[in-house]
């Protein structure tokens, strides 16, 4: 018999403190990973640090122009709850899984397990997220873009725990989309989210699926905002021109490093990619002109 | 008394909705399937499979897994050495490899230990010297002569079966035609994914008797085979199914952990319990089979019908299973739904090193409907008729038979066709919805029960015994096995009926060797119609002695009484009547109150080796238009609306009927856009898992219009025919149409990925033919076919012109 510790710290500083005696501990939020790989046998913790207890990862709240999303607040609650500050992470929390899943999965587990695939990213890069992490010690904010360090690796220390998100609160349209031939209970073929930003100027891309981690479209971004700068586009709203478009998906499309797999081809992959990303930048755009009538 | 269950008018309880009468028991999670059952003292077993594709077994060395604590027993091939099979004619596996592994997840060690960590921990100490042999993973590499053989020397190439027949005078037919047209299809293996895993508990009782609990969907014949593999004379064996959770074939051979099970449970002496995990059920699979298609036929210049060459190339798998009778099903049945005048089958099936592939819903069927339908949709546009058309045109006629010699009686085909098309509005919409947006159609036939059993014999097909207790309580003893599709609430509908009884009053005992007479099994759609017509039988003869007794006791002549109601009563004069319970007392009092009634199918077999396959005593027919959105940039193809007209004969209960044209819509859907059982170079399955192997969920199900069709067959019970599997047949070709009225693109293969469809419409940008289907079928020299003179009366003889 596997002997496993099994800690429930009933509060923030009893985890971190709990964090830091037992650097071996699997933090668990709502399981819906960690409790596949046990079952699967691929984890065998020595430990399980329990933070279903601590009630200030399940809380969010406004600062400024930002949203503060505890870790532990589930995807039923980001599409119930955060609809309208963060409208494109609530899409893609609409697309993960099925009701179970969402009533016990958390944007936090989503940021431990770091997939390539996991929904949210795309959406944070897109955002300019941080992740806000803390150990006993220390608590410091890691940019999402620094976030994701390798396939399934986060820059997460040893004896540091994620405690919540800072998410700048949409300014401006947001879309988050995905391709597969099933479209629940899946890991998507590919998905991407863009966030238009009228106030900053700026334009934010997020990839998914589509490397071996979560990724942004820097150049496809840098591209559009300066066309639009340069047109005056952000205040006279005047259409996209078709090759505006085109370029914009060609360099999302080049960003993604998709490889060949179970759920789709690399060809395939950058297709769709490209298509994801002309129809985003149309609805996004189209939302904007809309908005300002 | 008479009972008479052809009667149309006046039912009581046959034809009314209603839930299962075990519905509650498997939603509250009362009813215990196989894996919920446990022992004192029991031991979890489990399996080593192979990592190979192929190779050769050199060594076996299980002595450290012996010696682990809590390991209780190891065993390998050569404690289970005697080769079975479900068909008499391949009975070519083992249990547990014997010196070969022929797929990746062949089993070739089990264990049994006291729980399941110790289990798998043990299966890690099990160290097996391999000798790698190369993989044959296509029907291609099959065929290889210069290829490795999977079955060892002396039987040349990998080829399993080979079928060669010819009906009638197929040249004439092909020179009196005026157009003649060919074309291949392909159709991937997919999986039957039960939601219930497969699992096994066996215990040897203090009298030395060993009891079975699986997850099966025929009992009698993994008895037989248990009796053959563990050296045990029958009667020394008992086997139960417990309810069974989803089975669409899957549990219709007999599996290899269900073998290991049992002879765990001898070798140790306990109660040892296997259930497979999904991964393994990916590799236990015994699945679709992935089949090459070639057809070509003759048509004169008005759309008849004149001949038909067709051709079938299946993937088998590693070892025979059902095959035999797969092959001969992927050319039987093209001729239930058309007049086809002269027909000539070649089919063919390989050995690879994959999972073995068996029977899935449709058994053999989807794939060859699949090309026939597809390619009188070709046809239908060479010739300037409309598809809907040219099926009208061609149709089979009710109380009539094939030139391959199948009995057709009653056949609602006509009748499905009209509802549907008009209900969908097909004709207004095909070639005029928006770009994307598109609608297809096609009909099928199937089988209510293959005419013949799986080994031969000339005892009934199946029995059902009721004994009634002096209280008036009713037991039903039937071997046929519910796998949800509700066979045990049809079997008591059709009994109370009978015995003017509600369906919950009985008390149903089902599937148990020790207990219930035979009933062959849950597969080739049969237990309505055989298990149904000989619970009628019993029910009639429980009848008439009740009704002996209670005449008696009224002072009426036993004919002049009716049962209805819970009431035996005078027919005309409803007070004079006695309760159930008083006219079983006055039975009783005459003798024992226990019936048995059985069914044998008629003889119905051609004068040719194969006529076996495809017989049976009434086919179902449906017909389906689909409606499908298409992404033309995506490739994503979303089915959004079904209409399905499916001739049941009489639906002895409506739900169940509705319950089981849905769930093969739902499942047609699955194998039509996304099913696929694919593997890598070294013959590694691509994702066995629920996740990777992708399943429609809900939210990928169409809305789905269900029309029944109820004109009773004269030999049905009550008129009922099958539904389980035929109506899932015309869905995979209307997908496909749908498409190619959405998209213009020719679709030849299943299943249509978005990959699959992009590719398609860039080569039709390229100005290249945009399809999406092989070029051509691999080569195989079939030889001279056995000929076949067509029977009097015969399609042959009066259709060409
Ligand atoms: C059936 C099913 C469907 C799914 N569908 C989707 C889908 O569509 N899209 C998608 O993106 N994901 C999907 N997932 C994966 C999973 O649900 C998500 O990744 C979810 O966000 C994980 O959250 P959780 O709270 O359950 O994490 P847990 O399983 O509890 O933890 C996940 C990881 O994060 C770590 N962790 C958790 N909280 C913290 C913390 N506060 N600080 C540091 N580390 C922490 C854990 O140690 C672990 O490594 C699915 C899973 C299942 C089982």
């Amino acid at each position: 018999m596997v002997q496993t510790t099994f800690l429930q710290p009933a509060s923030w500083p009893e985890a971190l403190e709990a964090r830091a005696a037992n650097p071996d501990a699997v933090p668990v939020a709502g399981g819906t990973d960690v409790l596949v790989e046990v079952n699967f046998g691929r984890l065998h913790p020595s430990g399980l640090l329990d933070l279903g207890r601590v009630r200030e990862l399940r809380t969010w709240g406004r600062e400024k122009g930002r949203v503060r999303v505890g870790a532990g607040v589930t995807y039923s609650e980001l599409i119930t709850q955060l609809r309208g500050d963060l409208p494109a992470l609530a899409t893609a929390a609409r697309t993960v899984g099925s009701p179970p899943i969402r009533n016990r999965g958390t944007l936090g587990g989503n940021l431990g397990t770091a997939s390539p695939a996991g929904d949210c990213h795309p959406v944070l890069l897109a955002c300019g997220a941080e992740v806000e992490v803390a150990s006993s010690r220390v608590s410091r904010t890691v940019p999402a873009d620094e976030f994701f360090v390798g396939p399934k690796r986060n820059a997460l220390g040893a004896d540091e725990l994620i405690s919540g998100v800072w998410i700048p609160r949409a300014t401006g349209p947001q879309s988050f989309s995905k391709v597969g031939t099933r479209n629940a209970m899946v890991i998507a073929v590919c998905s991407l989210a863009l966030a238009l930003h009228p106030d900053s100027g700026r334009v934010g891309t997020g990839i998914g699926s589509a490397g071996p981690v979560p990724l942004r479209a820097r150049e496809a971004e840098a591209f559009l905002e300066g066309h639009l700068a340069e047109r005056g586009a952000w205040e006279s709203k005047r259409p996209l021109e078709e090759a505006v478009v085109d370029r914009f998906a060609e360099l999302v499309s080049q960003a993604a490093a998709p490889i060949d797999d179970v759920r789709g081809s690399l060809r395939y992959r950058r297709h769709a990619l490209r298509v994801l990303a002309r129809r985003s930048l149309g609805w996004c755009w189209n939302d904007y002109r809309e908005a300002a009538r | 008394m008479t009972v008479d269950p052809s009667r149309t008018d006046d039912l009581a309880v046959v034809g009314t909705r209603r839930p299962k009468i075990d519905a509650m028991a498997r939603l509250t999670g009362e009813a215990r399937y196989a894996d919920d059952l446990s022992m004192p003292g029991m031991l979890v077993g489990r399996q080593l499979r192979s990592i190979h594709a192929h190779a050769r077994i050199r060594s076996v060395d299980t002595s450290r897994a012996e010696a682990l604590p809590g390991v209780v027993a190891v065993i390998t091939g050569r404690d289970v050495p005697i080769a079975y099979g479900v068909l008499p004619v391949s009975q070519d596996e083992n249990a547990l490899a014997v010196d070969r592994v022929r797929y990746v997840g062949e089993p070739v060690a089990a264990v049994a230990a006291v729980d399941e960590e110790t289990a798998e921990q043990a299966l890690r100490l099990v160290s097996v010297d391999y000798e790698p042999l190369p993989a044959v993973l296509s029907i291609e590499d099959a065929l290889d002569p210069s290829g490795v053989l999977i079955h060892g020397e002396g039987q040349g190439a990998n080829v399993h079966k080979a079928v060669a027949l010819e009906f009638g005078d197929v040249d004439a037919g092909f020179a009196a035609a005026d157009l003649v047209r060919e074309d291949v299809f392909s159709f991937a293996g997919n999986t039957h994914a039960p939601l219930e895993q497969p699992a096994t508990l066996a215990a040897l009782g203090g009298d030395g008797r060993l009891t079975v609990w699986s997850a099966t969907q025929a009992p009698h014949y993994l008895h037989r085979a248990l009796a053959r593999v563990l050296e045990l004379p029958s009667s020394r064996i008992r086997v139960v199914a417990p309810p069974v959770g989803g089975g669409f074939g899957a549990k219709t051979d007999i599996l290899p952990h269900e073998v290991a099970a049992a002879k765990l449970a001898m070798v140790t002496g306990r109660p040892v319990k296997i259930t497979l995990t999904r991964e393994e059920v990916f590799h236990s699979h015994r699945g679709r089979h992935p089949v090459q298609m070639w057809v070509r036929t003759g048509f004169t210049s008005d759309g008849r019908i004149t001949a038909m060459h067709f051709r079938s190339l299946l993937d088998g798998g590693a070892y025979g299973s059902f095959g035999v009778a797969s092959t001969y099903y992927t050319g039987a049945l093209q001729t239930t739904t058309y007049r086809i005048p002269a027909y000539r089958f070649e089919g063919l099936r390989v050995f690879t090193t994959k999972p073995p592939c068996g029977p899935k819903r449709g058994h053999g069927t989807p794939q060859p409907r699949f090309a026939v339908e597809r390619h009188l949709d070709r046809a239908a546009e060479e010739l300037g008729l409309d598809p809907v058309e040219l099926r009208l045109r061609n149709a089979v006629e009710p109380f009539s038979r094939t030139v391959n010699h199948l009995r057709i009686t009653s056949c609602g085909m006509r009748a499905c066709i009209e509802e549907v098309v008009s209900a969908s509005g097909y004709h207004g919409k095909k070639g005029h919805l928006p770009r994307g947006r598109g609608v297809g159609f096609a009909v099928s036939a199937y089988l209510s029960g293959a005419g013949l059993p799986i080994y031969w014999n000339d005892m009934p097909q199946s029995e059902v015994h009721i004994k009634v207790d002096r209280g008036g309580g009713v037991t039903v003893f039937s071997g046929a096995t519910d796998i949800g599709q509700g066979s045990t609430s049809t079997l008591a509908t059709i009994v109370a009926e009978i015995l003017g009884l509600q369906p919950e009053d009985l008390a149903m005992v089902t599937a148990d060797t020790d207990l219930t007479p035979v009933d062959l099994g849950s597969y080739s759609s049969r237990v309505t119609f055989m298990a149904g017509n000989a619970a009628i039988d019993a029910a009639s003869k429980l009848a008439r002695l009740v009704a002996e007794g209670a005449a008696q006791r009224l002072g009426v002549p036993p004919e002049e009484l009716v049962f209805r109601g819970g009431q035996v009563a005078v027919r005309g004069d409803p007070r004079k009547s006695l309760s159930w319970a008083q006219a079983v007392r006055a039975a009783s009092a005459r003798g024992a109150l226990m019936t048995s009634g059985v069914y044998w199918a008629p003889e119905m077999a051609g004068p040719y080796r194969g006529s076996g396959v495809g017989i049976s005593p009434a086919y179902s027919y449906s017909a389906a238009v689909v409606e499908v959105a298409t992404d033309p940039e995506t490739g994503e193809v979303s089915v959004e609306e079904v209409w399905i007209a499916h001739d049941i004969g009489r639906a002895i209960n409506p739900v169940l009927v509705q319950g089981q044209v849905e769930g093969s819509v739902y499942m047609a859907v699955g194998e039509a856009l996304m099913e696929e059982q694919s593997f890598r170079r070294q013959g590694v399955h691509r994702g066995p898992s629920l996740l990777d192997y992708k399943l429609p969920t809900t939210l990928e199900t169409p809305k789905i219009h269900t029309i029944l069709i109820e004109e009773p067959d004269p030999e049905g019970p009550f008129g009922a025919k099958e539904a389980g599997q035929g109506p899932l047949l015309p869905v995979i070709p209307a997908v496909a149409a749908a498409v190619e009225d959405a998209l213009g693109v020719v679709v030849h293969e299943v299943p249509i990925t978005p990959d699959r469809l992009l590719r398609a419409l860039r080569a039709g940008h390229r100005g290249k033919a945009p399809v999406i289907g092989p070029a051509s079928v691999p080569s195989f020299e079939f030889g001279e076919p056995e000929r076949v003179q067509p029977p009097v009366g015969s399609p042959a003889e009066v259709a060409v012109p």
